[in-house]
């Protein structure tokens, strides 16, 4: 199911998310491209995490239609697996599997969910680690790694499925402010090479660098979607504007 | 030296105390302190002296009978060298008395092959305790080769306790991992349902659960089910042990950051693979001391199967001075049928502790 560019990665449609009787997305409408870069940025509580997470299942939706690269998103369960096995995604708190090693960390879903065999998956693995930087550390635990360290490799542990598309839920989030920037050189390489990515972040420096378009949502709904120099540059809405003053303010 | 010391700002790294000068700071730091470590290592001494005297100094030792013991003023060991046999092998018949032996140390290679990390494996496992199995049964029950046939109401001693004890752990430690698994199912029903069954089970005695497995269950069971009292009463037992360790297991599995499964299935793999290579290795690793905790436990309470009428090395003990000649002599035997229990238990808290420090390296 190779992507071509230009083709529609993601398709999602009035969307609506509740946790209980608690509504979190509203009337939600996205389109990607394959090779586009969306950064999608918004107050805490805006639902920007929770659409993301819709994206792989992670979490369900109760009305409207999600596309992954042509096949729906519904409680089919094959269709879930084959989505997650082409859609990589990396969490705020790295989320590596602490009693396995960086490699094996790295060879797991390969070998268990696309059965290459074990040499194959190790040597993608390493080309991977060295991609991001940290093949020294193939052996080493995660609990041995520093927050950067581990981000790093959580990237190249997505990467080795091969995903058409990467979804970044607030990748530094819980990083120490000296080690973001490790972490944002390997995503911005990843951008060049034509990734289509879907990030959830406050990184505007790196929105500006590498998005195609800037999402702003708030209260569960996407109130402005534009190219990022008009979006910093020209906000239309108040709240955008609001919401730019107030990380950028200081 | 100081003068440079000084310039960088170093100062010598502390020393370590000397062992004296360590024991004075700890035990002998004032008068008080002082006063109270001389009494309790005087009582110590006492304690170990009377004991010393009592079981090496005046006792005797296999050549005397128990005429000789009852002049002695200490241990009459004389009783474990005439009834050893009766306490390793119960009422299993004295001319056979080998296999017994032979199985027992087949039940223990067994253990002991299984204890090293690399029989874990889901294919080497099984296999492993199979064999294991195979020879321990062939050799108790006979019935081929011109061995004769024991009934498993002969059984006794320590291989019926290790026969017992391992099983029980083998198959319930399975049972307890599903238990533990369906209490987390996303459908209410089998969760409710599983968890019902577990706190029912919880809430009842083990013994009451025993008499049920030997006595009641037969009555409502057809013929063909039924199977040997033996053989029920380790599936009680056994179901008795999987409740505890589920909730165990559950604890562990509650100790992961939600976000190991999320990562999971977000990488493709599905509830399977998700239990067996992420959920589950990490919650056995924060689950390891309850774990060795309920195993000991188990091995201890295997002594409760006494009381359907199985002799396992408890009750052979029992029986070892229940004769005119030797019942003078329940300490010796309580001490020896004690030291049993103590090695066994002992080398597997050591285990234990070996598995926590091996584990511990990929945690952190």
């Amino acid at each position: 199911m190779n992507t071509q560019s230009g083709e529609i990665a993601v398709d999602v449609k009035s969307l609506a998310k509740f946790y209980g009787a608690h509504q979190v997305l509203f009337d939600v409408s996205l389109s990607v491209a394959a090779g586009e870069k969306i950064v999608i940025c918004g107050p805490s509580g805006s639902g920007k995490s929770t659409l993301i997470r819709c994206l792989n299942k992670l979490e369900d939706h109760q009305a409207g239609t999600i596309r992954m690269l042509g096949t729906e998103l519904n409680e089919d369960l094959a269709n879930i697996n084959e989505i997650r096995r082409d859609v990589g995604m990396v969490f705020q708190h790295f989320n590596l599997f602490p009693h396995l090693t960086v490699l094996e960390n790295c060879v797991l879903a390969p070998m268990l969910v696309r059965r290459q065999d074990r040499r194959t998956a190790e040597e993608q693995a390493m080309l991977y680690l060295e991609r991001v930087r940290i093949p020294q550390k193939a052996g080493s635990y995660p609990g041995e790694l520093s927050g950067g360290q581990q981000q790093r490799v959580a990237i190249a542990r997505a990467l080795c499925m091969r995903p058409e598309i990467m979804l970044f839920d607030e990748p530094t989030s819980a990083l120490d402010p000296e080690m973001i920037s490790e972490v944002l050189d390997v995503m911005i390489e990843l951008a060049q090479d034509g990734m289509t990515m879907l990030c959830v972040t406050h990184e505007m420096g790196f929105a500006r660098k590498v998005a195609d378009r800037v999402v702003f949502m708030d209260k569960g709904r996407i109130v402005e979607e534009a190219a990022p120099s008009d979006f910093f540059d020209n906000p239309r809405h108040e709240r955008s504007k609001l919401f730019l003053s107030q990380i950028l303010g200081h | 030296m100081s003068n440079v010391a000084i310039v960088s700002g170093e100062i010598p790294p502390p020393r370590h105390d000397t062992f004296l000068a360590a024991v004075r700071k700890g035990y002998f730091a004032t008068p008080g302190a002082a006063a109270v470590t001389s009494v309790c290592l005087a009582l110590i001494a006492l304690a170990v002296w009377t004991v010393f005297r009592w079981a090496v100094l005046d006792a005797v030792w296999s050549s005397g009978g128990p005429n000789v013991c009852q002049q002695a003023t200490g241990a009459c060991w004389a009783v474990i060298a005439a009834r050893w046999r009766l306490i390793f092998f119960g009422l299993y018949p004295y001319d056979e008395q080998w296999r017994s032996a032979l199985a027992c140390a087949a039940i223990l290679a067994t253990v002991a092959v299984s204890c090293f990390p690399f029989s874990w494996s889901a294919t080497r496992l099984p296999l492993v305790w199979i064999a294991g199995y195979g020879v321990f049964y062939g050799l108790m029950r006979g019935g081929f080769l011109g061995l004769p046939t024991v009934l498993e109401t002969q059984w006794g001693g320590l291989s019926l306790t290790l026969f017992v004890f391992s099983t029980v752990v083998v198959t319930g430690m399975p049972l307890a991992v599903c238990l533990a698994l369906l209490r987390r199912s996303r459908l209410p029903v089998i969760a409710r349902t599983v968890a019902v069954l577990i706190d029912g089970i919880r809430s009842l005695p083990l013994v009451a659960i025993l008499f049920t497995a030997a006595i009641i269950i037969p009555y409502a069971l057809p013929h063909f089910l039924v199977g040997d009292k033996l053989y029920r009463v380790i599936a009680g037992f056994s179901l008795f042990f999987a409740v505890y360790q589920a909730e165990i297991i559950r604890g562990g599995m509650q100790a992961l950051p939600a976000g190991q499964e999320e990562a999971a299935h977000a990488l493709g793999l599905n509830y399977w693979q998700t239990m067996s290579r992420i959920v589950l290795p990490q919650a056995f690793r924060h689950a390891l001391p309850p774990t060795i905790n309920q195993v000991v436990i188990t091995f201890m309470e295997t002594s409760l199967i006494v009381i359907i009428g199985f002799f396992e090395v408890m009750a052979s003990g029992n029986a070892a001075f229940s004769t005119a000649e030797w019942s003078a002599t329940y300490v010796e035997v309580y001490v020896f049928v004690a030291a049993i229990y103590f090695a066994f238990t002992f080398t597997l808290s050591r285990y234990g502790a070996y598995l926590e420090r091996r584990l511990n390296v990929a945690r952190h």
